[in-house]
This record gives C-alpha cells, structure tokens and sequence, in this order.
C-alpha cells in the first residue's frame, strides 16, 4: 500500500516541469534509500512547498520511517527544543549551524535510538501548544485511510489538479496532497499564495481544478473579489480549518454553483489526520453552518458530562469520533516512538454540538478554552500565561483571530504583548488582538467572565 | 510628510516592523511579517491611510514597497 498512484504526478510551478509514472517513482525509491541508512528514530522534515521536500516526505513515507512534518520557518530554539526531546535520527530540510550531537548535515552521531513503531507513519505538531510542543502519531493505515475517504467524497480523480495553497505541515495541507497522489491526480507545488500574482497564473497555466482554503483564505477571497468565472478550469473549492461565517459560505457556494462548480465545507482535527466530516456539495444550502457527517468508515456519536451517549438528536454533547483514521495518540519525547495505538480508533474530540435527525453533525463550542488562529488551534489559558508580564490578561476566540483584554495596558505595551505572542506561538501578530481593559468583568465566583467578554468582541 | 515616509508609517505599523527592517527595499515574503495574512492587513492599512480602494488585480500585483508607492501615485495620493 502507497501514497503514489501510478498516475500521480507532481508540478513544479518554480520550473514548470512535470514530474510523474516512473521517474516519480524512481526519485521517491531513491530518497526512500538514502533515509533507510540513517539511524533508528524520528525523521524531522522541515517540509516547504517545493519539491525537494515532498520527494522527501514521500520518500519516509515509502522507507516506512517516521517522519515528523515541521515548519520551515519555526524558530531555531524551538526546534532545539525537540530536538533535545526526540533525538530525530536526521532533520532534513535545514542549512544552519547543527545542534549539539549532530553532524555537518544533520545526522544523529550516537547511532542508538529508540526504535519506532513498526506502523508509525507520520508526526504533526498540535497547532498551538506553548513552549512544550506535542506530536500527533498517525499510522500508515490512518493516513491511507483518510485519504481514501477525502478522496472519495470529493470525487478526486486522476483528473484533478490541486495547488499547495496551505503548508504541508499542516494537517490540512498534508490531506490535500495525500488524496491527490494516492488517486493519481496532479499537486502543483506553488508557494506563494492566494495574495500573490505567480499563484493565480499557475492556476490559470496549470488548469488548477480545485482550491483548499481556511477561513482566513475566504476572507481574503472575498476581499479580492474572487470570480470563478475568471478560471474555468476551477470548479471545486474546499473550506476547514475552523468554521467559516455561514454568509461565506453562502455566497462562496452562490458563485461556485453559478458556474456549474461546488464548495464544500468539512470539519477535522490534526488527532484525525485529518478529516472526519465533509457536507456532500448538493447539500451545502439545506445544511448551512453544518459541519457534515461522517466520513465513509467513520461515526459520530456525542455524550453528556457524564459520558453517557446522547442518542436524540439534537441535543448538544461532547463530540466523540470512531473511525480508522484517528490517531495512535501523542507523543511527547522520544520513547513515545515506540508506542503502539492507546486510542482504539476513538477521537473524543472536545467540541461541542449535536447531530440532526440525518446525522450531520453541528459544532457549537468547545469544552476547554481552544481559540483559532488563521485556523490554527491555540489553548486561551496559555496565551494569558504567555503575557502575564505585561500584567492580568483576558484571552476570548474572535472568529479567526484572538482578543485579549490587557489590564490597564497602554497601546504600546498592547503592541508588545501581540508581538510577543506572534513570536512565541509563530503566527503572524495580526491574529492576536490585544486591547487595553480597565478590570475584567467577574462571575458571582470571582473567575472571570469569558461570555461577556466574549460579547464585547 | 512625503508619499514614501507616510507609506513607511504604515508598512511598520501593519506588520508591526522592527527599526532594523528596510522598508523601502522590502518585497512580498522577503520576512515572515509579510505573508498573505500579513499581506491583507497591509493592503487594508494602505486603503485607510491614503483613502483609496484597489482593485483585485492591484492588490495581488503589490509585491513591494515600490510597486505600493508607483500604485499609490497612480491614484494621485500624496501629492
């Protein structure tokens, strides 16, 4: 079993060229050999949007060696940081000075490691933890699984032609091009962006068929006017990452109807690899703001606080989520490599919502304090620790950004504060509002009042 | 206050730049501040300061500091 359908082909839009059939599947063996001679542990691939990185992610994924998906731009200490926990046998895709232990290009000296997991397959980091950054072990079934499911329910075929448009270290972005290659369709790595002019011309050159976007991608959409009329050959788009205001989604699904395309909107989390739920395109209108059922092999059930399952519909509950793409669970440190699957295949997600009578699930919260950040899940507890030097911070979910109420902070200090969690978290500083406050508003507990802070955004 | 110095103002102040960065000479994703999210508020912040509205073509075109500044007097700001 392989990600690489025989069909599958990569474009590079830097060069323009096409890379597929058996020179693909060649330069993939190649890579895969070069890593089987590396140490025992984790592979680090800092995975950008070009092909010497995919070829290498490909390559782990055929070798059967673990491989850990981490941003290009992360800083240097953070990566330190797990490094020192993991001992990755090698870290791929870095120029830098390297850390203590390693050689002049990256390999683990001491040649003892702890063994991975036979099916291990893939590590991405939980979008949003704080100083301690966690892993997601996903096996090699999970990933081959999920992306047979995405696959299916958006009719992905040898046909299609999907531009990188999120990063591969993002579950997200790693689902759009696993689905891809494993159908046989075309991923054209382009790294710039819906902002920029060389993303739309490789659409327009390279007859994009379909767009991945979070949130923030809509936003952006609709505020450069996005026309599908202007590319005939896109007719899919593809929304997750957080939910997206339901008049987005309206309006989105308006124009791509209009020309004979879709939209559609889906819901997943990184423990899931990532997706669990996709509403069907013809269906988008009747179940507006609905997040879908489950995918084919996955189901849904929700429970009370008590952990008993909630069966009438309708009514709200934890989300529980069983299928064969859930992950094998966490993984802190390096002997966590060796670990087998702790979860059964059950997901308890910490959403909150309910099904309808057609089983299409609606998410209405969250149990714990889980903000989004250009679709990145960041926890509000840590980012109130993350300033608490620049005095008492109130951190609520604002849509797509966050907002932390500052107490009695000037604009300056507002300013500081925003940058130092933009640098500590790595996202970009226009996600964190931060706002001067005179006191927080307090329950009849004295904790403060998140729902009316909430109000005030 | 000239076009470039008011256009600095706002490149700093919309990706929150340190001293150290050159504006002038800066394009698209030279720095991590300037990526597409930063990109949004940055053309958002242009429209607010000189009073203007660009259109989708103008706003994937503005790959630097320069081509903002020829767009800006190609609407007559700052004159």
């Amino acid at each position: 079993m392989t990600l690489l359908h025989a069909q599958a082909r990569l474009r590079d839009a830097a060069t323009g060229d096409l890379l597929g059939g058996a020179e693909l599947a060649g330069r993939v063996s190649e890579v895969a050999k070069e890593l089987a001679d590396l140490p025992s542990g984790v592979l680090f691939l800092r995975v950008g949007l070009d092909l010497t990185s995919v070829l290498r992610y490909l390559g782990a994924f055929e070798a059967g060696r673990a491989v850990a998906l981490l941003d290009p731009a992360q800083d240097r200490e953070v990566l330190d940081g797990l490094v020192s926990r993991f001992r990755p046998a090698a870290v791929l895709g870095i120029d830098d000075e390297p850390a203590p232990g390693y050689s002049q290009d990256w390999v683990r000296e001491d040649a003892d490691g702890v063994e991975q997991h036979p099916d291990l397959a893939v590590m991405l980091p939980t979008s949003g933890s704080t100083g301690n950054p966690k892993f997601v072990r996903l096996s090699r079934s999970a990933i081959l699984a999920n992306a047979d499911a995405i696959a299916e329910v958006l009719g992905i075929d040898s046909d299609e032609v999907a531009p990188t448009s999120l990063p591969l270290h993002y579950s997200y972005g790693m689902s759009v091009l696993n689905s891809h290659l494993r159908k046989g369709a075309t991923v054209l790595l382009e790294g710039s962006g819906v902002v920029a002019r060389p993303f739309w011309d490789a659409v327009t050159k390279y007859e994009v068929t379909s767009l991945a976007g979070v949130p923030y991608h809509y936003e952006m959409l609709r505020r450069l006017r996005f026309d599908p009329a202007k590319y005939p050959s896109l007719r899919t788009l593809t929304q997750a990452g957080g939910k997206l205001r339901t008049e987005l989604v309206s309006e989105f699904n308006d124009k791509m109807r209009a020309v004979g395309g879709q939209m559609f909107v889906m819901y997943g989390q990184t423990e899931a690899a990532p997706r669990m739920a996709t509403v069907p395109s013809d269906r988008l209108t009747e179940k507006l703001g609905s997040a879908g059922p489950a995918l084919p092999g996955g189901t849904f059930s929700i429970r009370d606080e008590d952990g008993n399952e909630i069966t009438e519909p309708g009514v709200a509950g934890e989300v529980v989520y069983r299928g064969p793409n859930v992950m094998m669970g966490y993984a802190e440190s390096e002997a966590e490599l060796a670990l087998g699957d702790e979860t059964g295949g059950v997901l308890v997600t910490g959403d909150l919502g309910y099904l309808d009578s057609d089983g299409f699930l609606y998410i209405t919260g969250r149990l714990k304090r889980i903000g989004k950040v250009f679709g990145n899940r960041v926890n509000l507890d840590d980012l109130e620790q993350i300033v608490k030097g620049y005095g008492a911070a109130a951190a609520v979910p604002a849509g797509d950004k966050v907002v932390v109420f500052l107490d009695r902070a000037d604009k300056d200090t507002c300013k500081q504060a925003a940058k130092t969690l933009s640098e500590t978290l790595h996202m970009h500083v226009t996600g964190f509002d931060v706002r001067p406050a005179e006191g927080f508003p307090q329950l009849p507990s004295g904790k403060i009042d998140y729902r009316s802070l909430e109000a005030q955004v | 206050m000239s076009l470039n110095d008011r256009l600095r103002g706002v490149f700093v102040d919309a990706l929150q730049l340190d001293d150290s960065v050159d504006v002038e000479n800066l394009k698209y994703r030279d720095i991590e501040e300037w990526d597409s999210v930063g990109h949004m508020a940055l053309v958002a912040a242009i429209e607010d300061e000189f009073d203007v509205q660009f259109e989708t073509e103008q706003v994937i075109d503005m790959s630097s500091f320069k081509v903002a500044v020829d767009m800006l007097k190609g609407f007559g700001a700052g004159e």
